[in-house]
């Protein structure tokens, strides 16, 4: 049943062979002597956009196959082995990590791409794209990986990554700060996927620790292991893909260079839970409990980042709670056992998030990095492709029929109503009216109006071919990537849905006519009312708002990093300065000292005998020859 | 036509050597010249000594030398790392002479003459023998010491270790005698089945005989209290020298004394308990010479007598089950890359005439040499055993094998023993990466040095990931 392709190991070592050459070359190089950005360019473009051909070529392999066998798997090498148990690395190939696979590997080579033009002139290009190879390898082994344990490699080495490229300008204390917090909460989701990893290990994981292996004994997992597992998986996830309530990090990993934030936070990295929770599905499919709650945190999150994203300023940090706000909905989704839907969702907010990002970044380019958009206006004249390109990110984003957006949400929702899940659809509807409000806000107050800062609109321009191109690519995938699972109502055949099916456990619900029309309905109904109170509002040119009352606390996050402060971080923090100063110093400190001089001193007694004198050391040899025959006589009474 | 392959390399290095003998005769090659030779020599024998494939007991020409030598995968390996040691060495010599005095042509052929007696030594089988291949190795290693003999030091090294090292010599021989008047044999072989046929304690002139070889072995591998020669010897002698002396002697040392020891279980079994203790006060005498010392050649020669420690603690365990030779070897493979590592640094950085040998010396050098300070901070930690260093493996492998020995004290102490020796080996850290540089570290350029300790920290990384196979 399983093929082997032995390309699957080079998809994640060619950006990670690229990573190594780059961080070699930029080490070798980072006194003095440059190495033009041309060469690093090019090494660091090369490995992704191969990776996205083996991607397409593995692609057209496993559709090659009958659709209930496409597994193609490759074992690289045997990673270790304890006993009975043998873990190798590696890969397994899948309708859904072939998914994952085309999409990452397609949106990071157009990133890459638009790199070379938005980090120019950068002192240490070569170490921004080595990191940047790095975690595009790292994304990859995630997605592979035909194990738990390969994809916690991949989920270890992206927050890596994640940490290095928030931190990037790291001359400024700030961003140091946010990297910390990004990976020190990730660290917290992490402890529960270690946990769950290990209880899954402890109860099935005896007769093979790869999904195929788990997916066939999943039956035998007892049921409160099983929600256990779950629980502990997701809470892992809420770290990663930055749910209520870790997702905290990701508005200040904003920090980090756009094309981080469009490639990392907002396409790829974060949406490893969801990719996480789909390729368990054959556990949450099992214990509906554990899905109720994946799906009713996740539309919460979704809600809460709609509602702050209504009142922020800076353009990326609008973006960014759109984000988390998205995620949100894609855990609805798989929460309500509606996996592909939610992977479909994966799939085109990857294209209209990363476009929404790159345009983002076009635009603080063109403004000298400004990102204020009450010091913005009127730029749709300056800068007009991407104005264009991002119009079609956000009539995405915002659900707007037909753009990608519109597909994968409304999937989402028709499911939840069709499941039985009125709350969370309501909800859902809500919010993407909100989306729908606080996109077209961004995009009136930015590109619509009069220049509110004359200065910086006179030296606004429009951005080298080399950015543009990516957004142009991409707003072609926004438009269009939705068609690929049309629903048979509008006459398509979910295309998407059916390629997955093989890899999911997932039971489709059949609703009738009406609750189709009916979610589809209310979803538009959503998009209009959003998109005419953002136009009355913002597109005749408003000043910024003095934020009061509600608008406040939604402005500053309801304190909620205040809150987390003060009930964790100080107390904490407390505790550690308690060791510091009583228990360091009096209990552990000085018997380490005092053994520390008595050694030393032992030390010194010890020199004096080495005097240099050969005669002196000729006497050694003898007494010490002289003991042992003493011994040896006395022991052997010859 | 296999026997032939076998002492190849052998040959290779004493004809190597006398071809530099003759070569050095005339003027056509200089230092440069003759060291890219040394080097090129070296690596030749150690490929010829790789494409051998000896599996089992073969005793090459049987007829001719009726059994003198003997060849398997243990000294396969033993002169895999001996010719290694020899190259770098020669590396380190030819950066060593562009900055410091006193370098004649005819260095490289006494480097491989001594590997030459090395050689001979890891793979003899019969004691007269082995009292040749030890004074082949002794005395070109005393010409290494003291050949320039305008210098006081190095004739009051060579006077030391020649003196200390003709009184140990003489113990080997009478010990060879009482061996031969005890069992009518200087064959391993027909002593083993001599032991086998009628014991071995019940015996005196055997045991009084083994005694006193097995004393000479320990002198030359700087046992305590056998130890302080060592110091003062490796102090005088030239770097690339000292290197050598600290890598390749002490790996045929153990190498020979291995296959004594195993000539029969029960003449182990004798020792065990001698070894025990020794390996104990080895490794505290030495933890407790290195941290007095603020000079670096001191220190490592002090640190030397510690891993001499750790390797007695594998003789205690061997030939015991699951345990072989093989961890010897791999913690003197461990030990030879990061001693050599630092010395091949030394060789360039230590400046004109080894002005900076001293930990002061070295104050600030992550500043202005960060890679060079790098590597050094990578053999030291290999030393200190920290993972996932070789030299954490090799002392992995050493102190599991005293468990399964059964010498719990003895694996014990050998952990406190490494975390004792953090305290110098650390100190060159610290001083490297938090003190303020005073001086520019300024180099003979265009050398191999350089690449060669990148090579080798590169090889404190691999090695680790080699598994024991023997």
């Amino acid at each position: 049943m399983e093929g082997n392709l032995s390309s699957l190991g080079f998809i994640p070592l060619l950006p990670l062979a690229g990573a190594l050459v780059l961080g070699l070359m930029h080490l070798a190089t980072c006194r003095g002597r440059l190495i033009s950005e041309r060469i690093y360019a090019l090494v660091g473009c090369i490995g992704p956009i191969l990776s996205f051909l083996l991607a397409v070529n593995v692609f057209f392999a496993l559709q090659a196959l009958p659709a209930q066998s496409r597994f193609l798997s490759h074992q690289a090498f045997t990673w270790f082995s304890v006993g009975e148990l043998t873990i190798s690395m590696g890969f397994l190939a899948d309708p859904l990590s072939v998914l994952m696979l085309l999409f990452v590997t397609l949106v990071g080579s157009l990133i890459h791409v638009y790199s070379i033009g938005y980090m120019a002139g950068d002192p240490a290009f070569g170490k921004f794209f080595s990191y940047l190879n790095l975690f595009l390898g790292s994304m990859l082994i995630l997605v592979l990986g035909d194990g738990p344990l390969v994809m916690f490699v991949g989920w270890e080495g992206v927050g890596l990554c994640s940490y290095l490229l928030i931190s990037y300008y790291s001359e400024d204390r700030g961003n140091v700060v946010a990297g910390n917090k990004a990976f020190i909460v990730n660290r917290i989701g992490d402890f529960g996927f270690v946990l769950g990893m290990s209880f899954l290990f402890w109860g099935i994981g005896a007769e093979g620790f790869d999904y195929l292996s788990l997916k066939a004994n999943a039956h035998l997992l007892a049921p409160t292991l099983g929600i256990t597992v779950c629980l502990l998986l997701f809470v892992g996830a809420t770290g990663k893909s930055a749910q209520i309530p870790l997702y905290v990090w990701l508005p200040d990993a904003m920090a980090g260079p756009t094309p981080v934030s469009a490639l990392i936070h907002a396409a790829t990295m974060v949406t490893a839970g969801v990719y996480m929770v789909a390729r368990f599905s054959f556990l949450y499919a099992q214990v509906e409990v554990a899905g109720l709650v994946v799906a009713w945190i996740g539309i919460m999150t979704a809600l809460l980042g709609a509602i702050f994203g209504m009142f922020q300023n800076d353009i990326k940090k609008i973006l960014a709670y759109s984000t988390v706000s998205q995620l949100g909905y894609m855990f609805a989704g798989v929460g309500v056992a509606a996996y592909s839907a939610g992977i479909f969702h994966v799939f085109t907010h990857a294209f209209f998030k990363a476009l929404l990002f790159l345009g983002a970044g076009s635009v603080i380019l063109a403004l000298h990095h400004r990102q204020d958009i009450w010091q913005m206006g009127g730029l749709k004249n300056k800068l007009p492709i991407t104005y264009w390109t991002m119009l079609i990110g956000a009539l995405a984003l915002a659900g707007c029929p037909p753009f990608s957006g519109f597909f994968s949400k409304d999937e989402i929702l028709y499911s939840a109503l069709a499941g039985g899940h009125t709350g969370i659809w309501a909800i859902g509807v809500l919010v993407a009216g909100m989306t729908a409000y606080y996109t077209f806000r961004l995009i009136f107050v930015v590109f619509h109006g009069q220049p509110r800062d004359r200065e910086v609109y006179d030296h606004a321009h429009e951005s080298p071919k080399v950015m543009t191109l990516p957004l142009i690519v991409l707003a072609v995938g926004a438009l269009f990537a939705g068609f690929l699972n049309l629903p048979a109502i509008f006459g398509g055949h979910q295309q998407v849905s059916h390629w997955l099916a093989p890899s999911l456990t997932e039971v489709h619900p059949h609703g009738s006519m009406a609750t189709e029309v009916l979610a589809i309905g209310g979803s538009v109904l959503a998009f209009v009312v959003g998109i005419s109170i953002a136009y009355r509002r913002f597109a005749g040119g408003a000043e910024q708002p003095v934020f009061t009352g509600f608008r406040k606390f939604a402005y500053h996050k309801f304190y909620v990093d205040e809150l987390y402060d003060t009930v964790l971080v100080r107390p904490y923090r407390f505790v550690g300065q308690a060791v510091q100063r009583v228990i360091e110093p009096y209990v552990t400190d000085g018997p380490v000292r005092a053994a520390a001089w008595l050694y030393r001193m032992a030390g010194l007694a010890f020199k004096v005998i080495q005097v240099g004198y050969v005669r002196v050391y000729a006497i050694y040899m003898v007494i010490g020859l002289s003991v042992m025959s003493l011994v040896l006589s006395q022991s052997l009474n010859f | 036509m296999f026997d032939v392959m076998v002492i190849l390399p052998l040959a290779a290095t004493g004809a190597g050597a006398i071809l530099i003998m003759l070569v050095a005769a005339f003027e056509t090659f200089r230092r440069e010249g003759i060291s890219i030779l040394g080097m090129g020599l070296f690596a030749f024998a150690f490929f010829i000594q790789l494409t051998v494939d000896n599996s089992g007991d073969i005793y090459p020409f049987a007829e001719v030398f009726n059994g003198m030598l003997v060849a398997n995968t243990f000294t396969k390996v033993a002169g895999l790392i001996i010719l290694a040691c020899g190259f770098f060495s020669a590396l380190a010599a030819q950066t060593y002479f562009t900055q410091n005095k006193g370098f004649v042509l005819e260095f490289y052929c006494m480097l491989l003459f001594a590997a030459f007696g090395m050689l001979l030594l890891t793979m003899v089988a019969e004691l007269i023998t082995l009292f040749i291949a030890l004074e082949i190795m002794s005395l070109a290693v005393y010409t290494l010491v003291g050949y320039d003999r305008h210098s006081v030091v190095r004739a009051e090294a060579v006077l030391k270790y020649l003196m200390l090292g003709a009184f140990a010599g003489a113990f080997y021989v009478m010990g060879a005698v009482l061996v031969y008047a005890g069992t009518g044999s200087t064959s391993f072989a027909a002593i083993g089945a001599v032991v086998a046929d009628s014991g071995y304690l019940s015996n005196p002139a055997l045991v009084g005989g083994s005694f006193l070889i097995l004393f000479a072995f320990l002198f030359k591998a700087a046992a305590f209290p056998f130890h302080a020669w060592v110091i003062d010897v490796y102090d005088g002698a030239p770097l690339p020298v000292t290197a050598f002396m600290a890598t390749a002697v002490k790996t045929s040392i153990f190498a020979v004394l291995a296959n004594f020891l195993l000539i029969n279980p029960e003449v182990h079994q004798g020792w065990v308990t001698f070894l025990f203790y020794l390996s104990i006060l080895t490794m505290f005498a030495g933890n407790l010479i290195a941290i007095g010392q603020q000079n670096l050649k001191r220190m490592l020669a002090a640190s030397g007598i510690v891993h001499t420690g750790y390797l007695l603690i594998a003789l205690v365990a061997l030939g015991s089950e699951r345990f072989s030779g093989g961890a010897i070897l791999f913690y003197l493979a461990a030990y030879g890359v990061a001693t050599l590592g630092l010395f091949v640094a030394l060789s360039y950085l230590s400046g004109q005439d080894e002005r900076r040998v001293s930990f002061d010396d070295f104050r600030g050098l992550a500043k202005v040499r960060p890679y060079s300070a790098a590597c050094i901070a990578i053999f030291l930690l290999s030393m200190a055993g920290i993972p996932p260093t070789a030299g954490f493996m090799g002392k992995f492998y050493i102190i599991a094998g005293a468990f399964q020995a059964g010498h719990a004290v003895l694996a014990v102490l050998g952990i406190v023993s490494s975390i004792l020796s953090l305290w110098y080996y650390l100190r060159l850290i610290i001083v490297m990466y938090f003190r303020e540089p005073e001086q520019r570290f300024e180099v003979a350029e265009l050398t191999l040095a350089p690449l060669g300790t990148i090579v080798l920290a590169v090889c404190v990384f691999a090695i680790s990931f080699y598994p024991v196979v023997l």
